[in-house]
């Protein structure tokens, strides 16, 4: 059961998910469970989402028109939602991928500073 | 809008194909049905929080909230029928009064005068301090025309009513003359035709009502020729309907509030040199941008002067002056009434919100323990508050929303019951500043009382309302105490205002008491106006006025036929022998009736001394009767004494003394609300002044049947002589004081809907009361009280809120009933009967509030009270 404090975990990675979910669908329009199955292997495993995050992730997507959904029918023959990248929404990706690697750029120069010798 | 229900119907289905695929693929990878589900399930999170926040993506949390609100308000209210009912008919009852005297006092007092520019409109006049007049010598008016730079533009006016007749028909109407400048300051719509040009004479213009009503709208009457008052005119134009006469009419004792419905030119008559108090007119003037009424009036005050210099005239030279906004002079007759009534209205408003309120915190107490739940599960009081003032808005809402539909109603009501009461009245109508008005009070109302209750509930202590149901009694005991306290503010209230209505009732019925010889039912007036150039003499007047009088007594079935002048003349009169008061250059203006000898057998006067007059008197003589001789008399006896009457004087200014024969009783002929007027009673033919008559017939029963005869003979005599005016005597009394039946009228529906909330709130607190002690009713049956000692209890309790609102209602009227000492006739503010009445009529209805809980309290089953929760 989720509690108050899952929920507060997925507010701080709620822009990070939003990015995921784009970049994930760069390739090709997905449904929402392998969306869900992308991210968990794409990151070896160590991003353990709560699956059902996704789905409000999703739908700020939508509403803010970076992706868009429709009906389809997956690998199975079982009816799926599909969610695919807009040119608005891959514009987007590439901002905010950009945005990412000076980020972590930035951080990883105070983690690990040119200089060995070490900060009190 | 449409994209979040597309995006969000599919959500469930979503999530389950979702789990569905986890789950197989758990399966795939070994695991059992169940363990794969339960996994899957585990995995994907709460289903339930996770819809919440999809949904939140779309809609705010607020707009939910109030839409979740509105829909259990709407489930509330359908539940409790009788409750939701109640409310919104009382809330309907208090914002539909208070929008329809807003609206009334919108369309007089606050809706500006619809001609441009009306702000700069000024009424010019000088005071007559005999007459009580406001008038402006024409020769005055044009010498400040001349001369005055501060205006821009200035009409004089009179209006009267006159006779106009085209080929076919003869109509009586207001009629106003104007000067031209009338029609550079009205600037109206012309529905047809064109105004007249600056001094063209004999121009007649009509007003679209009487195109329409006496015309039937023939638009071929334009250009055609007529006769107005017996000279030539030609219609020139018809006006657009919207447009009102609105400038001041001089004010008529015995007419009432008319619209002027034509307009002649007001004749240029330059023979007329003179300067006096003969020829007078009304002034409006339009001030030039930037000049003041007191600027204006100093101007004013030095032309004045000049003139007295070149034409003195002792009389008129002393009169003093006045310029106020026209505006101020419009609506100061009333402005007094219709801020008393907005005062009233809004007692009965705030009356309709304290029982609202008293409704909502006796319901509000029945659910404390679903609040105190509801709170305990995670809303904030923000939450419940909002909720509550939700279902009070949805009950606001509904009860303005009917509100005004009576409004509209009970507006038609009044326009058509009383049209001549309040000036403009008939032009109110629901705007939307009255709507809005409407609005805002169902709103304030909202606020005021919706949040009570919630505040009421959370001050008590919420685990104890669930825990324990028997601490609810106690409990509730602040709330109950202020309950306690508004419905003996509202039963004061509703003391006050019937017995302000019960006064006014009285009043109405003291001007009512006639001596039995009069009967004012039985008694017809029909009048002629005796207009044209061929009546302009004395002598074909009279001449007439006998052949009518012979031919009207020939007819069976009439007791008596009489005349008296169509309008009341004035006159000086004097004593002989007795000196008069040296600065008193005036004479003081009696009441002259021109009249015939069934006059007396007609009206029902008795004569106290002396003679009547009688069928030919040869050389004129007077009667007086009781206030005239009081006034000049005192106790002497009248007979013999001779008066001199200015206005049958051959010469006015030789002293012409005519004998007292006779003293008759005092009767009203004109209005109901005043005594008599000193009056005094010569025969017709000796008078030669005058203009009209009024025929005055007494039949045994109603009168009303013998009209179309006596018009037939009229017509017959002179068929150029329209007959207007035609009702009895009592109609005609009863119209006199149409202003004030309108007021009786308004304040006793207010008495009487304050009445009904005061006894709406006795009943609902004493029921509350009962309800919430059946438990401790039971118990006291089962250890022996008897029903009517039950039933005892109950209403003492109900008597004692009552009894002290009475109290405190008598004497809050004690002191505000003084106020009213103007409106009243012939009683006494504190008068003892209507007090009496009135707490009687209270205490009768809270027994009778009472009643139904107490007998509800008598039927109490002891063991099924106990065993109740």
């Amino acid at each position: 059961m989720s509690t108050r404090e899952d929920r507060d975990r997925l507010e701080l990675l709620q822009g990070t998910l939003d990015l995921l979910i784009l970049r994930t669908l760069r390739p090709g329009p997905a449904h929402g469970h392998a969306i869900a199955k992308i991210i968990e292997r794409g990151s070896g495993d160590e991003l353990q989402v709560e699956q059902g995050s996704l789905y409000p992730a999703l739908h700020r997507l939508i509403k803010r028109r970076w992706i868009a959904a429709e009906e389809g029918v997956s690998e199975n023959n079982r009816r799926a939602k599909f969610y695919r990248l807009t040119a608005k929404g891959r514009k987007q990706l590439e901002t905010e991928i950009g945005k990412w690697d000076r980020l972590a750029r930035a951080i990883a120069g105070i983690l690990r500073p040119a200089s060995d010798a070490e900060q009190p | 809008m449409m994209r979040h229900t597309r995006a969000l119907a599919d959500l469930d289905q979503d999530i389950r194909d979702h789990i569905e695929r986890e789950t197989r693929e758990n399966i795939e990878r070994g695991m059992s049905p169940e363990d794969a589900r339960y996994a899957a399930v585990r995995k994907f999170g709460n289903v339930t929080l996770i819809t919440e926040d999809t949904r939140r993506v779309w809609i705010p949390l607020w707009f939910d909230q109030l839409r979740q609100d509105a829909h259990y308000a709407v489930r509330m209210l359908r539940r409790n029928p009788g409750f939701a009912a109640t409310v919104v008919l009382v809330l309907a009852l208090g914002i539909g009064m208070t929008t329809a005297v807003f609206s009334v006092v919108n369309a007089v007092l606050l809706r500006p005068i619809s001609y441009p520019q009306s702000e700069r409109l000024v009424w010019a006049a000088t005071t007559d301090p005999v007459y009580h007049e406001e008038i402006v010598p024409r020769y005055d008016f044009r010498a400040w025309r001349a001369q005055a730079p501060s205006f821009e533009r200035m009409v004089a006016y009179v209006t009267a009513d006159n006779t106009i007749a085209t080929t076919d028909r003869a109509i009586r109407a207001r009629v106003a003359r104007v000067s031209d400048d009338f029609w550079e300051i009205a600037r109206p719509r012309l529905a047809l035709g064109r105004l007249p040009a600056p001094g063209e004479p004999n121009a007649l213009v009509l007003s679209y009502r009487l195109f329409e009503a006496d015309f039937q709208g023939d638009s071929s009457i334009v250009g055609r020729a007529g006769t107005f008052d017996g000279g030539q005119v030609t219609i020139v134009g018809i006006l657009h309907k919207d447009f009102h006469f609105e400038l001041v009419p001089p004010p008529r004792r015995d007419t009432d509030a008319v619209d002027v419905e034509a307009y002649v030119p007001l004749e240029a008559a330059p023979q007329d040199t003179a300067r006096s108090r003969g020829r007078t007119v009304s002034v409006v003037a339009k001030l030039k941008p930037n000049v003041t009424s007191e600027q204006a009036r100093q101007e004013l005050e030095i032309i004045r002067a000049r003139v007295a210099q070149d034409s003195p005239n002792a009389y008129l030279d002393k009169m003093p002056l006045q310029v106020v906004p026209l505006r101020d002079r419009w609506v100061g007759q009333v402005r007094l009434t219709l801020w008393v009534l907005l005062g009233a209205v809004t007692c009965v408003l705030l009356m309709a919100c304290a029982t609202v309120a008293n409704l909502l915190l006796a319901r509000a107490s029945v659910r404390r323990k679903e609040i105190a739940i509801r709170a305990s599960l995670g809303a904030g009081l923000a939450r419940v508050l909002r909720q509550f003032l939700t279902e009070s808005l949805v009950l606001a809402l509904l009860g303005g929303a009917i509100g005004l539909i009576a409004v509209r109603w009970g507006l038609t009501i009044l326009v058509h019951a009383v049209p001549g009461a309040v000036p403009r009245l008939a032009e109110t109508d629901i705007d939307p500043q009255v709507v809005g008005f409407a609005v805002m009070t169902s709103v304030a109302t909202i606020l005021v009382f919706g949040l009570a209750p919630a505040f009421s509930i959370w001050t008590t202590e919420l685990q104890e309302a669930i825990r324990d149901g028997t601490r609810m009694a106690s409990a509730g005991a602040g709330s109950f105490r202020i309950r306690r306290l508004l419905v003996t503010a509202e039963m004061a209230i509703a003391v006050v205002l019937l017995i302000g209505g019960g006064l006014m009732v009285k009043s109405l019925w003291r001007m009512n008491a006639h001596p039995p010889e009069f009967r004012p039912e039985s008694i017809l007036i029909m009048k002629v106006p005796l207009s044209g150039p061929q009546y302009l003499e004395a002598q074909p007047r009279h001449a007439y006025t006998d052949e009518l009088l012979r031919r009207v007594q020939a007819i069976p079935g009439v007791e008596a036929a009489a005349v008296m002048p169509h309008y009341p003349i004035r006159t000086g009169l004097d004593v002989k022998g007795r000196r008069r008061q040296p600065q008193a250059g005036i004479p003081i203006p009696t009441t002259l009736n021109a009249t015939s000898a069934a006059y007396a057998k007609a009206m029902g006067m008795r004569v106290v001394r002396g003679r009547w007059l009688a069928e030919s008197e040869p050389t004129p003589v007077v009667v007086i009767n009781q206030s005239l001789a009081r006034r000049e008399f005192g106790d002497q006896d009248p007979v013999g004494m001779q008066l001199s009457v200015q206005a049958i004087a051959p010469d006015p200014r030789v002293p012409f003394y005519v004998p007292i024969v006779g003293v008759v009783s005092d009767v009203k002929h004109s209005r109901l609300d005043t005594a008599a007027e000193p009056e005094l009673y010569v025969p017709y033919v000796h008078v030669p002044i005058g203009s009209g008559i009024a025929l005055v017939v007494r039949t045994p029963g109603d009168p009303v049947a013998i009209v179309p005869t006596i018009r037939k003979m009229m017509a017959d005599l002179d068929p150029a002589q329209p007959v207007y005016d035609v009702r009895t005597l009592e109609d005609a009394l009863t119209d006199s004081v149409a202003p004030r039946r309108f007021n009786a009228f308004l304040l006793n529906a207010f008495a009487c809907t304050a009445l009904l909330l005061a006894v709406i709130g006795v009943y609902g607190v004493i029921a509350y009361s009962v309800a919430q002690r059946t438990r401790e009713i039971g118990l006291r049956m089962a250890l022996g009280a008897q029903r009517r000692d039950v039933v005892g209890t109950v209403v003492r309790q109900g008597m004692q809120v009552a009894v002290v609102g009475i109290i405190a209602g008598l004497a809050a009227a004690t002191g505000l009933s003084r106020l009213m000492v103007s409106l009243l006739y012939d009683v006494e503010p504190a008068d003892p009967q209507t007090f009496g009445f009135v707490a009687a009529v209270l205490a009768a209805a809270a027994l009778v509030a009472c009643a139904v809980p107490a007998a509800r309290a008598a039927r109490v089953d002891p063991l099924d009270a106990l065993r109740h929760e």
